[in-house]
């Protein structure tokens, strides 16, 4: 009886299985029966993880840029946080000859040697927001985070007239934007009245964040401004200050502005300040397109990050030098 | 036996829920001692200790029944999320009432439950096993239905731009709180989850099924215990209480994240431990999960008071827990 049942439930199985795999090959097929008789560019793009928000987001950069130019026709892989899965899509890539490869990779050590594998086989590759060793790439393109927490360090000074008591909910301190981000705001107050009172790494959640800035605000009775890694940080002490009826009495600046989320909570009023990590979708397609006709570009281009505050916010936020 | 102690009060705090309390004890002692520029001693600081402690005891209620049958459930966590984005999809976006989203949500909770229980029970898969597919599929569930975004109040229009909306009255409800402010709403959801863990487990038969089929599986099939029915609602309710967890997280986050619950089924395991159910089955209550609760959650908030570092965190969690346990350790009779 039960030997039945797993078998049925094998069957299933498989048949959904082959189901799913047969609905993807028809999608990825239909792409290119759409073309005009324009020159065709196919682009492969390899996602490291789309567990997170900002990751899909950049993948929906990358697709709206590239929908404006139908020549161009992108693929998207998900590494799904497995860097061997992510070297195997760059061989991939390679193999089936693309006529570009833009990489957002996971790290920086395995996958160098891949990619630089792809330029000897004249493949221009494009490398997104984190970065590989050496110089073995087309372009380089990606945000300073230890910019945009100096950007946020300054415009906390001036916001706080350069004295206050700050909280700071850090992002994972094991990680690099968790550390420029801290290290960028630092530097930016240092020589000013304003004192970090409290900071603890919230690791980039908003449950954790809220529970922190619970600790802060029973052993704080004055606190002038939060300064989170993350918009969900930034939100999280919010909603906590907010129940303890303090809400009124401080600022709170985020960092990431996505739309749906640091933006939406500038619109709402419940982030003074949110600066943008930009994904650098567009300007990887622009790139792109350069590259695959001919035109020469930069090695490295920084992203500068916008701020978004109540006066900016309806006019897409104020552009940073 | 009896001779061992005459002391009544050696004799309580040698039962298991004497020991878990001396656990407890010991942690508020912590907390007196390193109270943080005395933040430990304002009400508002427990209020927030327990506030912060409900979303995981309302998952280790599901984990106590779970267990006591013998089994293991690593699904909850996973099942937080999946019901945390289906709250958040049906009630900002669908602008569902919360008479409706709560018990749709509740329905998925038992749906993913009772497959679990189905696989474990009726298939004979280990729990271990069932249940991790399980979490792997409800993270997947969770990502598909939110489309990878975190379902909150900004909701995009077919153009790509956004709309506003409120957050929905229940959420707000859900996150209030009461007696004068110093109750939190979820905590009262976590009281009523372990008065309903409770009645289920001491005041029904079948409570005393699942005690059974943990000590003894074979032996209660023999003596005509619905083994199969018996462990499957066993997985059923505690898929019901990841859904309350879900929802709770719903409506204090105010969005439904598909990231939301990563960890969280080991947290709920470790609290079910410490108040000294077994984890062979057979042993425990839901009074000591609650202990458990209390336990690891002051101590979480009395690390989060005095702002200890993160690594110190982590290793002062992972050697309080294994003293908790080792105190707990049954001697051989």
């Amino acid at each position: 009886m039960i030997p039945k049942i797993s078998r049925v439930l094998t069957l299933i199985l498989i048949a959904t299985a082959a189901i799913i795999l047969t609905g993807c090959n028809k999608s990825n097929e239909a792409a290119p029966a759409s073309a005009p008789q324009q020159k065709q560019f196919v682009i492969g793009m390899s996602q490291c993880n789309l567990g997170e928000p900002w990751r899909v987001h950049m993948n929906a950069d990358i697709a709206a840029a590239a929908a404006k130019h139908p020549e161009l026709n992108v693929i998207f892989k998900d590494a799904q946080n497995d860097t061997l899965q992510q070297r195997a899509q760059v061989e991939e890539f390679v193999s089936s000859k693309v006529d570009l490869i833009i990489i957002s990779p996971k790290e920086a050590q395995p996958l160098t040697e891949p990619v630089a594998d792809a330029v000897q086989a004249g493949i221009p590759v494009i490398v997104l927001d984190r970065r590989l060793l050496g110089t073995n790439y087309t372009c380089f393109i990606g945000a300073d985070n230890k910019k945009i927490g100096y950007a946020a360090g300054k415009w906390i000074v001036n916001a706080l007239g350069g004295h206050g008591n700050v909280v700071e909910l850090m992002g994972l301190q094991t990680s690099t934007p968790g550390q420029d981000r801290h290290s960028g705001f630092m530097a930016a107050i240092a020589g000013t009245d304003i004192k970090v009172i409290f900071s603890a790494d919230m690791q980039w959640l908003e449950p954790n964040a809220r529970q922190e800035m619970e600790s802060a605000l029973s052993r704080f009775d004055s606190i002038d401004l939060v300064y989170a890694h993350n918009d969900d940080g930034a939100h999280g002490a919010y909603l906590a200050a907010k129940a303890a009826g303090r809400d009124k009495q401080m600022k709170f600046v985020g960092i990431d502005a996505l739309p749906q989320e640091g933006v939406a909570y500038v619109q709402q009023g419940i982030l003074d300040a949110t600066f943008q990590y930009p994904t650098g979708g567009a300007q990887a397609i622009d790139t792109a397109l350069k590259i695959l006709h001919g035109e020469a570009v930069p090695q490295e281009i920084t992203l500068n990050t916008r701020l978004f505050t109540k006066d900016t916010v309806t006019q897409g936020g104020q552009e940073l030098p | 036996m009896s001779d061992k102690s005459k002391n009544p009060l050696l004799r309580a705090f040698a039962s298991p829920a004497g020991r878990a309390f001396l656990a407890l004890l010991l942690v508020l002692l912590l907390g007196v001692i390193f109270n943080g520029d005395s933040a430990f001693f304002k009400i508002g600081t427990h209020r927030d200790a327990l506030r912060q402690a409900s979303v995981y005891g309302i998952l280790a209620c599901g984990m106590t029944l779970v267990i006591i049958s013998g089994g293991i459930d690593l699904a909850v966590g996973s099942l937080l999320a999946l019901t945390a984005v289906c709250c958040a999809k049906m009630a900002i976006h669908w602008n569902w009432s919360g008479w409706l989203t709560v018990p749709a949500c509740l329905l998925v909770g038992a749906l993913c439950g009772s497959v679990s229980g189905f696989i474990t029970a009726r298939l004979r898969i280990q729990p271990f096993i069932a249940t991790l597919s399980m979490m792997v599929l409800a993270r997947g569930l969770a990502k598909y239905v939110s489309g990878g975004m975190k379902v909150s109040t900004a909701i995009m229009n077919p153009d790509g731009t956004y709309r506003y909306v409120d957050v929905p009255h229940f959420f707000r409800l859900v996150d209030s709180r009461i007696l004068g402010g110093n109750l939190s709403v979820v905590t009262l959801i976590f009281a009523a989850c372990v008065a309903l863990a409770w009645l289920l487990m001491a005041k029904h038969r079948w409570g005393s099924y699942l005690y059974a089929i943990g000590g003894n599986e074979e032996a209660s099939r023999l003596s005509g215990v619905p083994v199969v029915a018996a462990k499957m609602m066993a997985y059923v309710f505690s898929g019901i209480f990841a859904a309350v967890a879900g929802i709770c997280q719903a409506a204090q986050e105010q969005q439904g994240d598909p990231e939301a619950g990563a960890g969280y089924e080991l947290m709920a395991i470790a609290m079910v431990v410490i108040g000294g159910t077994s984890l062979m089955g057979g042993r425990g209550g839901i009074g000591l999960t609650l202990l458990g609760v209390l336990t690891i959650g002051y101590l979480d908030k009395i690390l989060s008071i005095n702002a200890v570092p993160e690594a110190g965190r982590l290793m002062l969690t992972g050697i309080i827990i294994v003293v908790a346990v080792l105190t707990q350790r049954r001697k051989r009779t």
